[in-house]
């Protein structure tokens, strides 16, 4: 049955244009939905995990008992959870380190102003709501409590990364020489970002501004009354913070146990941040000097209100600032290409903004050059995003190799570079049924969960390995033709006979193929990968089964040299080739 | 018995070998031991390790400004990192007194050369440094170290008055014993408390009894030494050995130190000071834990919230702090490269659970709050069970095209591939991962295609018309023979595709590693079972119709 409707379609001619024309409708389309937003891209999903991790930064100057109010906010605020087991609270540090901690500078932490808050939540395979879906809930809600209680506060959710962690999915990273220009713009980006649907937990990595005040040690009288400025220093940072004179060995402990010395709590507490205040606080403080007499610390400095100095944060040589930003559920091509468009438009009244030329990883960024000052800055976009293009570059690469590999042992194989050809287009051809299946399972997944199904990195990979599969059943369809064909059957019959006897072991590995595949399906890492073995399998099939034949009825090297009988191997086949090259062929 | 057949190429040639050797089967048993042992054997993680290869230097010049620190230490120091190869990025930040510099190395880089060079690269030029630096400090990752395995928190039971710091003492003894099991690599303690002597003095009795701090430190640092035992010898040849005692040995000693003289009578550090034995104040690290008590959480006080109300009294709308969240201590504790993380945390769960007495003397609670091993064990399992719902599915969907006999066959066939892979794996000091498993449930595919066409084709062969009258050793040779050529060169073609995966950089690539290093080995091996075992199984299994 197989065998006739295959002879049947390469009898005609206009019924071999059909299915070629059906092919490459199908690879238009397919490509198409590409732009056309059909199917989403994304590195990787998100993963439902049984923990994720709130970051709590408040301004630079606040004290630990000012984070202590947020975190306690926060975690208030989630017990009202039912998912949640429990709550691990750290202020002053980093939670114990994990991968996402890794990159996110988690184990530098330790200032008073940092705290970060893990929550375990009960197993995920009891639980009906998948953890970034939770975070997806309550992150608005949570930084609406809590996030004015301290001013500069950032509440941050951090999800357990399905691959290799990032500092965050959205990075920018703004490099310039001059602190004020930078500030000011990264300032302006951000609440750009803030503006750009998908985006949240927008953040820019730098200090605030406070009032600092510096004590000046008046040279001269600290020189008349013998004392020194090392001893200004000592006595100061004693009376304030502590000192640990000295230590006690202990016989039933690990460690030593220190002396520690400094003000009580009651006298070391000022009472504003003014700086009369402080000046009231340190009149009383006395120091001594060789002769023994006391001298008040008041008498030999001055005091001076002077603005913070801000850290300075460098990249690979240069000065820059940091925003970084998470998506919401949403993949990060997007909202980044959006975002961008917004920012080149804003940024246009104050600064010439030219594109990055050429086709590379950093294609996104953004050249800018103040309109009065002509100070340059550099806009670079970085984090998941560059690792999602570098990463799709090198697979891109890999799938190039991959092909050239194939075509050469192939060529080495049959000695054609004809039939080579046919073995790769086949293999291609499966990117029609791994785009619509992508397209299918968005459209399921968004119906049944309402999350969106993404082309990832692991169906790229499900695609390479795709290659090989249908490049076996092109391979074997030529090596049965190419061997009924020597028995002394004609070229088209040979052909049908060929699709008709492999079509049951082709099925049969595709069938096979698509149920090893359809728990990998379900995985939402490499759910990709499953979803395009099954449906790219499907196309392969189907490729190879009518389009395959098709192409090999057009190529004159399938007839193998050692065939008697080139011409009714030939037959009507060879359009190409006049009735002079047939007979210098034959014998 | 021999088989009266030429084969045409090694397919046909491995079946006729093996077809009727006795150690075949013998090789089918072991090969299928071996790749148990193996999955039994083999570290289990969740995700593969990625080569993070780099390290942070930090340099810290007292009273600089954050501009002073980039000009003086940074900027110069950048530019030796950027000497070594192999860095991709530089990371710094210029803060008040300390400079930090964090280097990247490419993913993948080596990583023990990768530390000592950058070690070597700041020693080199530490005469460089400007004065009044302090000596820098270089702290390279180590991903194994640094991520703890399984976090435990320790908190008190039931009554809240249990002080911070006899509950640390309590879990200090247990660290110790952690750090004994078997393969653990670091063990530390946050939210710690350490016991101190705290001398909180008064200010305003200090200028009353004119007294400066200098004064008070001198007099403490005064009588506290620890000096090493001396020894002398005697007339008599002997050797006598004396040390003097530090003068402090509790909280009255201290209490009762003489700091000045004033009019004549004797200032004790206990009229101008309170002096106390408890924790390290100056410490502002915390932790606490909050958890459900017969499920459920302390919900906190309830408070109002004043929308963007900063200006006057915010605080008085706040609850009290942590209400009923208890102070803890958590353990982490991490692993050597290449153990296996799941009898770590075995271990230590077990560790636990021995101390639980000892727990409940000192009423300690503990949650174990992370724990890798069980969830690589999880992750690990469940992969296995699925690659095996898969196998069944697979040979269950062959019964109706070839028959039950040739499905068997293929369900022997294809565990024997994914049993010598894992073994090969294991060989070469891979773990076994959620990408290793996937880069199985992937190859599953691609490898049953290999037996099945083998199978297909004897199945076909067999009951041709001419071949009625061989002997079926004959038409198992001659149809392995057959499609020999075609799949060598198909499966080729897909080792081929796979094997520049290998070769894509950064984090995803060292992620992915598995799928290239595993498939490839998969391949190649059920060309070989294909051509060896396939053939064997057939002629074991498989009855053929009529008679011959």
């Amino acid at each position: 049955m197989l065998e006739s409707f295959i002879y049947n379609i390469l009898q005609s001619k206009k019924k071999k244009r059909i299915v070629i024309g059906l092919v490459l409708f199908a690879l238009m389309a397919s490509i198409a939905l590409i732009p056309a937003k059909l199917v989403l891209a994304k590195m990787l999903p998100g993963k439902s995990a049984n923990t994720f991790t709130v970051y709590v930064d408040t301004a630079t100057d606040s004290s630990v008992l000012q984070t202590k109010e947020v975190t306690t906010c926060v975690v208030n605020e989630l017990k009202k959870e039912e998912g949640i087991l429990n709550m691990e609270i750290f202020l002053g540090q980093g939670a114990p380190l994990d991968y996402a901690g890794l990159v996110k500078g988690s184990a530098f932490k330790q200032m008073q102003n940092q705290a970060e808050i893990v929550i375990n939540l009960t197993d995920k395979h009891h639980r009906p709501e998948a953890s970034f879906m939770m975070v997806h809930r309550l992150r608005p809600q949570v930084q609406k409590v809590c996030g004015w209680m301290v001013p500069g506060t950032t509440i941050k959710f951090i999800e357990m990364p399905s691959g290799p962690p990032t500092l965050a999915t959205i990075v920018v990273n703004l490099f310039g020489e001059n602190h004020g220009l930078t500030r000011y713009t990264a300032e302006k980006v951000a609440k750009i970002m803030k503006k750009t649907e998908g985006l949240a937990d927008i953040e820019i990595m730098q200090d605030d501004f406070y009032t600092r005040y510096e004590v000046v040690p008046d040279k001269e009288k600290i020189m008349r009354s013998g004392l020194s400025v090392k001893q200004v220093n000592d006595i100061l940072y004693m009376a304030f913070k502590g000192v640990i004179v000295a230590t006690k060995n202990s016989r039933n402990q690990q460690d030593q146990i220190p002396i520690f010395v400094r003000l009580s709590e009651e006298t070391r507490t000022i009472q504003g941040n003014s700086k009369n205040d402080l000046i009231w606080k340190l009149s009383t403080l006395k120091l001594m000097n060789p002769m023994g007499m006391m001298i008040p610390l008041k008498e030999i400095v001055e005091f001076k209100a002077i603005p913070s100095t801000p850290a300075i944060f460098r990249k690979d040589l240069r000065n820059m600032t940091t925003i970084t930003a998470e998506c919401d559920l949403v993949s990060q091509v997007y909202p980044l290409l959006e975002t961008r468009d917004m920012m080149i438009e804003a940024l246009r009244e104050e600064f010439n903004v030219t594109k990055v030329p050429g086709m590379s990883t950093f294609m996104f960024d953004l050249n800018l050059e103040h309109k009065k000052t002509g100070e340059k800055l550099l806009l670079q976009f970085d984090g998941e995003m560059k690792v999602s293009l570098d990463t799709f570059r090198d697979l891109g690469g890999a799938f190039i190799s991959a092909l050239i590999l194939m075509f050469l042992l192939i060529v080495v194989y049959y000695k054609s570079f004809a039939l080579s050809g046919i073995v790769l287009a086949g293999s291609f051809l499966s990117i029609i049924g791994v785009l619509f299946g992508h397209m299918i399972t968005d459209f399921v997944a968004l119906y049944l969960t309402g999350v969106n199904f993404f082309l990832t990195a692991t169906s790229l990979i499900g695609f390479i390995s795709l290659m090989g599969i249908s490049a076996r059943s092109s391979l074997l369809l030529i090596d049965f033709s190419r061997s009924l064909i020597s028995n002394g059957i004609e070229k088209k019959r040979a052909i049908a006979i060929s699709v008709a006897t492999r079509a049951k072991p082709i099925v049969m590995t595709t069938v096979a193929i698509i149920l090893g595949s359809a728990l990998l399906a379900t995985d939402p890492i490499f759910g990709g990968l499953g979803i395009a073995l099954i449906f790219g399998s499907l196309a392969a099939t189907v490729v190879s089964l009518f389009f395959i034949p098709v192409l090999m009825d057009n190529v004159a090297a399938l007839c193998p040299e050692s065939v008697m009988d080139v011409q009714a191997c030939a037959g009507g086949g060879i359009d190409h080739l006049d009735e002079g090259e047939i007979e210098e062929i034959a014998p | 018995m021999k088989i009266d057949y030429k084969s045409k190429n090694i397919a046909g040639t491995l079946a006729k070998a093996f077809l009727n050797s006795p150690l075949t089967m013998v090789m089918i048993v072991s090969i299928l031991a071996l790749g148990f042992i193996a999955l039994e054997v083999m570290p289990r993680e969740e995700d593969p390790q990625i080569e993070v290869s780099g390290g942070t230097i930090m340099i810290a010049i007292p009273g600089s400004t954050p501009r002073e620190i980039n000009n003086v230490v940074i900027k110069p120091l950048e530019r030796k990192i950027r000497e070594i190869k192999g860095v991709e990025h530089v990371y710094s930040v210029a803060m008040n007194n300390v400079g930090i510099v964090n280097v990247q190395y490419f993913i993948g880089e080596e990583r023990e050369s990768s530390n000592l060079k950058l070690y070597d690269k700041v020693m080199q030029n530490m005469d460089g440094m400007p004065r009044g630096t302090m000596q820098p400090l270089v702290k390279p990752f180590d991903i194994d170290i640094d991520i703890p395995v399984v976090t435990v928190a320790f908190y008190p039971k039931g009554s809240q008055d249990m002080s911070s710091v006899e509950l640390y003492k309590v879990i200090r003894d247990i660290q110790q014993d952690m750090n004994a099991i078997d393969n653990v690599a670091k063990t530390t303690l946050m939210g710690e408390k350490k016991p101190q002597f705290n001398v909180m003095i008064d200010l305003d009795k200090l200028s009353g009894y004119h007294i400066s701090l200098g004064q008070i430190a001198k007099a403490i640092q005064a009588i506290s030494t620890n000096a090493p035992d001396i020894d002398t010898p005697t007339g008599t040849g002997k050797i006598i050995v004396f040390g003097v005692k530090n003068a402090i040995e509790n909280i009255k000693d201290l209490q009762n130190l003489i700091v000045a003289q004033y009019m004549g009578s004797p200032i004790y550090l206990r009229n101008i000071a309170k002096v106390e034995y408890g924790y390290d104040i100056q410490n502002f690290q915390e932790a606490y834990i909050a958890q459900r008590y017969e499920g459920q959480f302390f919900k906190g006080h309830e408070y109002e919230i004043h929308e963007k109300d900063t200006s006057k009294g915010i605080h008085e709308a706040l609850p009290a702090f942590h209400s009923q969240d208890q102070q803890q201590i958590t353990l982490t504790v991490s692993k050597l490269k290449g153990t296996n993380s799941v009898t770590i945390a075995e271990d230590v769960v077990k560790m636990l659970e021995k101390y639980e007495e000892e727990f409940a003397k000192h009423n300690v609670g503990f949650i174990v709050t992370r724990n890798y091993g069980e969830r690589a064990n999880e992750a690990v399992n469940e992969l296995v069970f699925h690659l095996g719902v898969t196998i069944g599915i697979i040979s269950l969907i062959l019964i109706p095209f070839l028959g039950w006999r040739e499905s068997l066959v293929v369900s022997i066939a294809v565990p024997m591939i994914l049993a010598s892979t894992l073994f090969i794996a294991f060989m070469t000091d891979q773990t076994i991962n959620r990408i290793t498993l996937f880069a199985f449930l992937l190859s599953i595919g691609l490898i049953v295609d290999d037996a099945i066409i083998v199978i297909e084709n004897i199945h076909r062969r067999m009951h041709l018309k001419e071949t009625q009258e061989q002997d079926f050793d004959v038409v198992i040779c001659e149809a392995t023979d057959e499609i020999g050529p075609s799949t060598n060169v198909a499966t080729i073609a897909i080792i081929l595709t796979m094997v520049p995966m290998a070769f894509v950089g950064g984090m995803m690539g060292q992620f992915m590693k598995p799928i290239p290093l595993n498939v490839p080995v998969a391949l190649a091996v059920s060309l070989f079972v294909a051509y060896v075992f396939t053939p064997f199984l057939a002629k074991k299994l498989i009855k053929r119709a009529g008679s011959y």
